[in-house]
């Protein structure tokens, strides 16, 4: 530490200040919009509702929080998230790998895999609970094979687990423009060198792709994360309403419902710092691991 | 050094500039003095058009200075926007306002209208869904309640007589059986996914299941989740959908985009559906012609209930407390509740109005039936529900549907939100 | 080498498959958009039969659409030139240039990512409604860029650390300040990047309803989405109009893809030959 420090501080003083002035514009923005109003919530969120509006309530808000059964499946379900978050990100990551590799028609591919990110959640919810209907398409498909129907939105066991894959089919086109993006970072005599070894493609990926974009796939990772636990709210809110029974409940859906219909403010704010505390750690946590697992720099 | 010194200049100008800011946040302005703010739902519907230019026209009449803007506001964000508008003190001076615990919840940020509507109590229906404490809050603009429909041409096929339904629960489901033998269709059309079909089911069935007595109470605040009636209520629920009498999927089926389709394209005999806005006698209509749009009371479950039609005031506008002047914008209110202005949306957007005064007689038989029960009428049972229990009992219904929950089980877990 | 190539096409055909579910749901919407809603709900799968245009022309007419187009590429425009600007500002300042407390900044901004809108919602408008900033452009514009900054610059700063350090030394060497530096060769070499985060940006801004709803209350201020959203009414029973707006709100986010992506394409390809 200390040598880099001098060496910091043999620069000349405009050399040292250019960082600041390159940083400033981006940190004022950030303390003033987003780090201000979020102490202002964390305060909030120690405030009551209704009649009790304004005054302190300590950790009530938080103690009625842990109390309340569909909160704590909200954040069993934070749980299974994480658990498919790997999914999330090797869907696109494979797409884009085999697009920049070449695959025959990877121009049309590359257009139109962004397609579904452009419509809204209202849209294509709407679609999906058509297709996926107890007397459905899908259903109509899996009778046609001699399977039995599923009822894909209204079981508890599987509503989760329908909705999270909708969204990724919705969202992995994102994904896909930031790792095709990433691969301009990587050395294309790597590739070669690795290709005419007659390196296979799963060596290829292992050995060349994932630690030239080992950033990259750490930023996927965190934005996935952060896109799975708060932007599914559109279409819980189309396709299963949290439901059967809450099992899709996530923390950013009851955070609504408390906010908007059930006029809790204070325990929507009580509610959606807990939200924030879990994602800082399963984000910096996974950025730990990655890093570690990577090694990258 | 010097750096440290620089950034936590930094860091202090920018928590001064916003420190000074939020000192002086939360002021209670309101909008320039010769414009009012409506914020709704519906303005931007186009069958609410001649209505809002009627109410317009006749507010202008009163108040020639005073210009009027209506936001239409999208409904799923619009509880949401409303609750950032009240924390800040800063929003519409007039707004729109589900009856019943949505208006209930927020009464500490609108003006009690009891002043300014006195003349108008007797011509509009539906008061209790914006009042609280004996206090009124919002002008009812139109009725909302749960008449049970079904399809005259269903039961003409299967042989029945479509101007006699049976009226107990045992000869509707022996009806029920003799359609679908004949034509395939289910009995009910439900959809639960957002858990809403339970509140139609409670509110729709409980006038021929809880004794008059029983339903008073209920609607008083007296609620016995203990008692027999109100089990039948949930059991019947459960037996309905294990005897196969709803569409399968119920718990998937989206209520208000999907489930009415179920009944428009004659795939249910029967639905529990609305008044107004959608899902009503109009609709139905417009799809199954109107003379085939039937109207029943709730068959009898239990000897000694009196069915009756259960409704509240629909939708209604309320006044800020942060207004400039409340006496105009509660004659805004008024000049929206007005019998010319709401005749207009009872023929254009079929709902069935506030004001008791209009004519519905030209309207098909469905609309006649509907309005003739309406003096013989009760609150829904589930209006009188908060909105926290309500949305423990659509957990539960799915639950209940699903087998994972038991009917004693939820009851209790209901019992005990609803004294909370 | 044969059964490479075979596995080649079977890839092919799967991705085929991928890519014509993922244009289904557009066509979808379309075809929905071409019918009346009697039509619709009596079948919503059907082919529509008829090309008809009023739809479309009604959501476009309802209601000042088109102030409200206005009114998303002016707020759309500005927050993605100041995320852009800014971002890769920040970006390579964390990437490249160590200083005391760098570190702490990038993990402030990684924190930044994780502040869900939901739990700054309501203090927001009030610091907003404070500054003066509340129901105006700049207003929403900086609401957005405090919004996406953070996943910007996460974004810029990990594209920039695979950058090797030699090629700011050997510019630093040819007598160019750090402004020189981020002018002359980060905003060139990260054409890449910028582009998709561009790209993306004005997707969440285009696409957000929320943020554009609290902050710019009035009508005449709305954006398009939220005039659109607006379409859908209580019990969303339109679905043909409220598919129509969407359809119109789509074309614009497709076209600029449609262009940038190439570009995008191109400057993967001009990176990775250079690098």
């Amino acid at each position: 530490m200390t040598p880099r420090r001098a060496a910091d501080d043999r620069r000349p003083l405009g050399d040292r200040l250019a960082a600041y002035v390159l940083i400033a514009p981006a940190a004022v923005v950030l303390v003033v919009f987003r780090l201000w109003p979020l102490l202002l919530g964390v305060d909030f969120s120690f405030t009551g509702d209704g009649d009790q509006d304004g005054t302190p309530v300590g950790f009530g808000n938080y103690s009625e929080l842990l109390h309340d059964p569909y909160f704590r499946i909200a954040l069993r379900n934070v749980g299974w998230l994480v658990v498919l978050l790997p999914v999330a990100v090797a869907i696109p990551g494979l797409l884009a790998t085999f697009i920049f590799l070449k695959v025959p028609g990877h121009r049309l591919y590359r257009s139109v895999y962004f397609f579904p990110a452009v419509l809204s959640p209202v849209i294509v919810g709407s679609i999906f609970n058509l297709l996926l209907s107890y007397d459905g398409p899908l259903n109509k498909l899996l009778a046609a094979v001699g399977m039995a129907p599923v009822d894909w939105l209204g079981d508890s066991k599987t509503a989760l687990f329908t909705v999270v894959g909708v969204h990724i089919w919705a969202t992995f086109g994102m994904a896909l423009v930031v790792f095709l993006a990433g691969f301009a970072t990587l050395d294309p005599s790597l590739l070669d060198a690795a290709r005419s070894d007659g390196a296979s493609l799963v060596q290829l990926i292992r050995h060349v792709i994932v630690p030239g974009l080992s950033r990259t796939i750490q930023f996927v990772f965190v934005t996935t994360m952060i896109g799975l636990l708060t932007s599914m709210f559109g279409l819980l809110y189309v396709m299963t309403s949290g439901g059967p029974g809450g099992s899709t409940t996530l923390p950013e859906y009851y955070v609504w419902i408390q906010q908007g219909q059930m006029n809790r403010p204070a325990l929507a704010s009580a509610a959606s710092t807990v939200l924030f505390l879990i994602m800082l750690v399963v984000g910096l946590g996974q950025i730990a691991i990655l890093r570690r697992s990577g090694r990258e720099d | 050094m010097k750096q440290r010194a620089l950034w936590s200049v930094a860091v202090v100008a920018a928590l001064a500039l916003t420190g000074c800011g939020s000192a002086a946040g939360g002021d209670k302005t309101s909008n320039s003095g010769g414009k009012l703010v409506v914020w709704d739902w519906k303005s931007g519907d186009k069958t609410a058009a001649n209505y809002i230019a009627k109410a317009k026209a006749d507010f202008a009449r009163k108040h020639p200075g005073v210009t009027v803007e209506f936001v239409n506001q999208p409904f799923d964000q619009y509880y949401t926007l409303l609750g950032t508008a009240i924390q800040s003190g800063k929003g519409p001076d007039v707004m729109m306002f589900n009856g019943g615990g949505q208006i209930r919840d927020r009464v500490n940020a609108l003006v009690p209208l009891d002043a300014y509507v006195a003349q108008d109590r007797q011509r509009l229906a539906g008061w209790d869904a914006f009042s609280k404490d004996g206090k009124i809050y919002g002008a009812p603009v139109t009725l909302q309640g749960h008449p049970i429909y079904y399809n005259k041409s269903l039961y003409k096929q299967a042989g029945l007589d479509p101007e006699h339904p049976a009226t107990t629960w045992d000869g509707f489901v022996k009806d029920c059986g003799t359609i679908t033998k004949a034509t395939k269709a289910t009995c009910f059309a439900l959809g639960n996914k957002e858990g809403i079909g339970i509140q139609f089911w409670l509110s729709g069935m409980g006038s021929g299941i809880l004794s008059p007595q029983e339903y008073d109470d209920w609607i008083a605040g007296k609620r016995d989740w203990t008692s027999p009636d109100v089990k039948k209520i949930f059991d019947l629920w459960k037996q309905a959908n294990d005897a196969g009498l709803n569409n399968k999927g119920a718990n998937s089926t989206a209520m208000f985009t999907d489930i009415f389709s179920v009944f428009d394209a004659g795939k249910a005999a029967d639905i529990i559906g609305l008044m107004s806005d959608i899902g009503h006698w109009k609709d139905f209509g417009d799809f199954l012609k109107p003379e085939n749009v039937g109207v029943m009371t709730a068959p009898v479950v239990t000897a000694g209930a009196q069915p009756s039609l259960p409704y509240d005031g629909g939708i209604g506008y309320a006044v800020a407390n942060w207004t400039k002047d409340p006496a105009v914008a509660a004659d805004l209110v008024r000049s929206l509740t007005s019998t010319d202005a709401l005749s207009a949306f009872y023929v254009d957007a079929g709902a069935i109005a506030s004001d008791t005064t209009i004519s519905t007689a030209s309207a098909g038989p469905a609309v006649g039936t509907i309005v003739s029960e309406l003096k013989a009428g009760k609150p829904a049972l589930h209006v009188a529900l908060s909105s926290k229990t309500l949305d423990l009992m659509g957990k539960l219904s799915q639950q209940i549907l699903d087998g994972s929950v038991g009917v004693d089980d939820a009851l209790r877990q209901l019992a005990a939100s609803d004294k909370a | 080498m044969r059964t490479a190539r075979l596995g080649r096409w079977v890839l092919a055909l799967l991705m085929t498959t991928l890519a014509l579910a993922t244009v289904y749901p557009l066509l979808f919407t379309a075809n929905a958009a071409m019918k009346t809603r009697r039509e619709y709900i009596l079948d919503r799968f059907s082919a529509t039969t008829t090309l008809r245009g009023d739809n479309i022309a009604n959501a476009w007419n309802s209601a000042g659409m088109a102030g409200y187009f206005v009114n998303s590429l002016i707020v759309v425009g500005g927050a993605v030139i100041l995320l852009l600007l800014f971002g890769s500002m920040a970006g390579f300042a964390l990437s490249h240039l160590k200083f005391r407390g760098s570190r702490t900044l990038f993990l402030g901004c990684l924190a930044g990512l994780f502040i869900p809108f939901q739990v700054i919602m309501v203090p927001l408008v009030r610091t907003m409604t404070a500054v003066g900033l509340i129901d105006t452009y700049p207003g929403l514009v900086v609401a957005y860029v405090a919004q996406f900054l953070p996943f910007t610059i996460y974004l810029m700063t990990s594209y920039y650390s695979a950058i090797p350090k030699d090629i700011v030394d050997a510019a630093r060497l040819d007598g160019n300040s750090f402004y020189g530096v981020y002018r002359r060769i980060m905003l060139p070499i990260g054409l890449p990047a910028l582009l998709s985060v561009g790209v993306l940006d004005a997707l969440f801004c285009w696409n957000d309803v929320l943020i554009a709803l609290l902050m710019m209350p009035s009508a005449e201020h709305r954006t398009l989405m939220v005039g659109v959203t607006a379409l859908r009414g209580q019990y969303s029973s339109d679905i043909p109009t409220f598919a129509s707006g969407v359809i119109i709100a789509a074309v614009p986010v497709l076209a600029v893809y449609l262009v940038f992506q190439r570009r995008i394409a191109d400057a993967v390809t001009a990176g990775s030959t250079k690098g």
